[in-house]
């Protein structure tokens, strides 16, 4: 190695250090304080000193690795093997993925945190398998796909509260009207692509939560809706206390009440909602649908020189994907019992985009990836309290360093001419 | 003769532009008629019309059908493929590169396949009858790509070919719509002599065997010269001449388009 690359590195480390102190002397060196009257500012020098100090040091370390044209051995390593894992046994990753959320609830460390992160960690699975309809298959980028989650989330708790039918009947019926918006959402975009696609649906996406905001006499505008009935098992309600004649889940089966019944059941019930869209999207994706799709994600002129109907196409796709939604949106209204306009806002359908396009755009397994990595980290790192969107951005930046293209980024046909050769 | 496409005093104009100015021929069944002209003759702009990517400003375009007498003006963008049967190449190719040569030649079966799987319902349930027509589809995709010698690399993602085998899949591709009228923009582009060759032996199968008339733009003379049965000139989007391949090598106005007039 030259002497005048470890200048130049040198150099260059000492700008980067400009620029964190830059950034990080606002954010981290002044700290406000409320005494008595008003704000007074500490100054928190010494740990802005470190952090600059380890940003010209990683500088440093990098350039120096990258001058003698050899990577972190470590990393290549690990992304290497990650890629064999995936790629050739795919389908016993899957499995064992199943199999370990199958039984994960009765794990010995298994606890109420545990299982709530994995309900969350599930309900953007799901989403995520379906927005990769829309995005990853027919490569429309859909940045208000919350408002699918919405529709689905509001027409669940206003048919459940207004009607009082059961969960198993409201389910199909918000997914229609999802579906339905889809269509609404899919015909003004159609002319559309890339960036104004974006625009748009993310201006759709605001529009569904003024509306819920404003629209007082129905949505019951920003005090939300409360009182939305839990799910019950069959018939059977998860009740310490069941109405005179009346069985509860508990009483039914002979066991001690516990909250953790409705939990397991609420986990299990998402489990299922998600790999019913897996095993949906897995299928379609194979059928002459979802071979137009892709094309049309390739090629759209092509397509139409081949005689493909680009609107019909489209709108399947955007009402396929919001039907997905929609299904995601009732549970987590059932979920929660509560639901009002803040749970929607644009950071969801955007950490919903981040988990497709960071899992792999298409990449159904990438979705699983992206979803316990980014939800995972940023529940970690919970007790940072605000500094925990850092990790999110900063795990969104690793992935997209080392796998640019998305943690899985490998397309397999839909269909093959000569078998599997492995 | 049967005549199969007819163009009747088409004229396209792009606002003051007049691309293509008031143009009348016809191309016959079972045959190659090749347009040909000087850069910015407006020959791609015929094309264009024909395959409903432009609406023309005045004129007409007929497709015989059997009996029928079809108007291409009437269809729009994708229905000019799916119902009047008119497929086309582009000059620069558009093949779906990120997906497999077969899944290519698929998709270009699409609406055929999309009814047998009942609108994706009797494909979700798996019936027999959507299995059966698709696997006819790939019976025919595997047709065409023995014709074209790719069989061997069917499950290759298309862009992942050479530039040669991709020009080919791509005709092979709107073959699979079946198509009446095949429309090839500038095929031989790019190609050395070796590949063009192949190309004129798969038009000429395309023409004989498969009883369907080609229009052909290109600029690769040994191509348009070796198979080209009708020859219709083109320079500033008027038609300067008609005839065929031996009239146009000698025809002195061919001769002035493309050298220019002697002082």
């Amino acid at each position: 190695m030259e002497k005048q690359d470890i200048i130049k590195s040198f150099k260059d480390s000492l700008f980067t250090g400009l620029i964190a102190l830059a950034l990080f002397g606002p954010i981290v060196g002044l700290r406000t304080v409320s005494k008595g009257e008003g704000l007074f500012i500490t100054p928190q020098w010494g740990i802005v000193f470190l952090l600059v100090g380890l940003c010209i040091l990683g500088r440093f370390l990098i350039n120096i690795n990258s001058a003698k044209k050899t990577e972190f051995k470590f990393l290549s390593s690990f992304s290497s093997k990650f890629a064999h894992i995936t790629e050739d046994k795919a389908k016993h990753f899957a499995i064992t993925g199943i199999l370990f959320a199958v039984v994960f609830p009765f794990l010995p460390f298994t606890d109420r945190y545990f299982m709530d992160v994995a309900i969350m960690i599930l309900t953007y699975i799901m989403l995520g398998w379906g927005l990769n309809i829309v995005v990853g298959l027919a490569g429309l980028l859909d940045l208000g796909y919350v408002a699918f989650y919405a529709v689905g989330a509001y027409s669940y708790a206003l048919i459940a509260t207004t009607f009082g039918w059961s969960f198993w009947i409201c389910l199909p019926l918000a997914g229609v009207f999802a579906a339905f918006f889809g269509i609404l959402l899919g015909f003004p975009v159609l002319r559309l692509r890339g960036d104004y696609l974006a625009i748009v649906t993310l201006g759709f996406g605001e529009i569904i939560r003024i509306i819920l905001i404003n629209w007082y006499e129905v949505t019951n505008g920003p005090d939300g809706i409360t009182g939305i009935p839990r799910p019950s098992f069959f018939g059977l309600p998860f009740k310490r206390s069941p109405d005179e004649g009346e069985a509860s889940f508990h009483t039914f089966f002979g066991l001690e009440y516990s909250t953790m019944h409705r939990i397991i059941f609420l986990y299990y019930l998402i489990l299922v909602l998600a790999l019913i869209t897996n095993y949906f999207t897995l299928k379609i994706r194979k059928l002459p649908v979802g071979r137009a799709w892709e094309a049309l994600r390739e090629d759209e002129i092509a397509c139409k020189s081949l005689g493909v109907n680009p609107t019909n196409t489209k709108l399947t796709a955007f009402a396929i994907g919001a039907m997905f939604g929609g299904f995601a949106g009732s549970f987590f209204a059932t979920r929660q019992a509560f639901i009002s306009p803040e749970s929607f806002t644009f950071i969801e359908s955007a950490i919903i985009v981040a988990i497709v396009v960071l899992g792999g755009m298409g990449s159904q397994t990438g979705v699983v990836l992206a979803s316990i990595f980014l939800i995972g980290i940023t529940e970690i790192f919970r007790d940072l309290e605000q500094f925990r969107m850092i990790a999110f951005g900063g795990a969104m930046v690793l992935i997209m360093v080392f796998k640019p293209k998305g943690i899985l980024a490998n397309r397999k046909p839909t269909i093959l001419m000569h078998g599997d050769k492995k | 003769m049967s005549s199969l496409l007819s163009v009747e005093n088409l004229t396209m104009k792009f606002g003051g532009l007049v691309a293509i100015d008031d143009l009348s021929f016809n191309a016959q069944n079972n045959q190659i008629t090749s347009i040909i002209g000087p850069n910015g003759a407006g020959k791609t702009t015929v094309f264009n019309c024909l395959t409903g990517f432009y609406k023309p400003t005045t004129g007409q375009m007929y497709l015989h059908k059997d009996e029928n007498k079809v108007s291409l003006r009437k269809y729009t963008d994708f229905k000019i493929a799916h119902v009047a049967k008119v497929a086309r190449t582009f000059q620069n190719i558009r093949l779906f590169p990120a997906m497999s040569v077969l899944e290519n030649l698929l998709v270009a079966q699409h609406n055929e396949l999309m009814f047998a799987s009942g609108y994706s319902l009797y494909g979700l349930l798996n019936l027999k009858s959507y299995r059966e027509k698709e696997k006819q589809a790939v019976d025919k995709s595997k047709y065409w790509l023995d014709i074209i010698g790719l069989t061997h690399r069917a499950d290759d993602n298309a862009g992942d070919l050479p530039y040669g085998d991709q020009r080919k899949l791509e005709i092979v591709r709107a073959m699979c719509i079946e198509p009446k009228l095949l429309c090839l923009d500038e095929p031989a582009a790019g190609l050395n002599p070796k590949e063009s060759a192949e190309l004129n032996k798969l038009l000429k199968f395309i023409k004989n065997e498969k009883k369907t008339g080609i229009l052909l733009i290109e600029h690769d003379m040994s191509v348009v010269m070796g198979i080209s049965d009708h020859v219709v000139v083109l320079n500033y989007g008027k038609k300067i001449f008609e005839g065929t391949a031996d009239q146009t090598k000698n025809s002195k106005e061919v001769i002035e388009a493309y050298l220019g007039v002697d002082e």
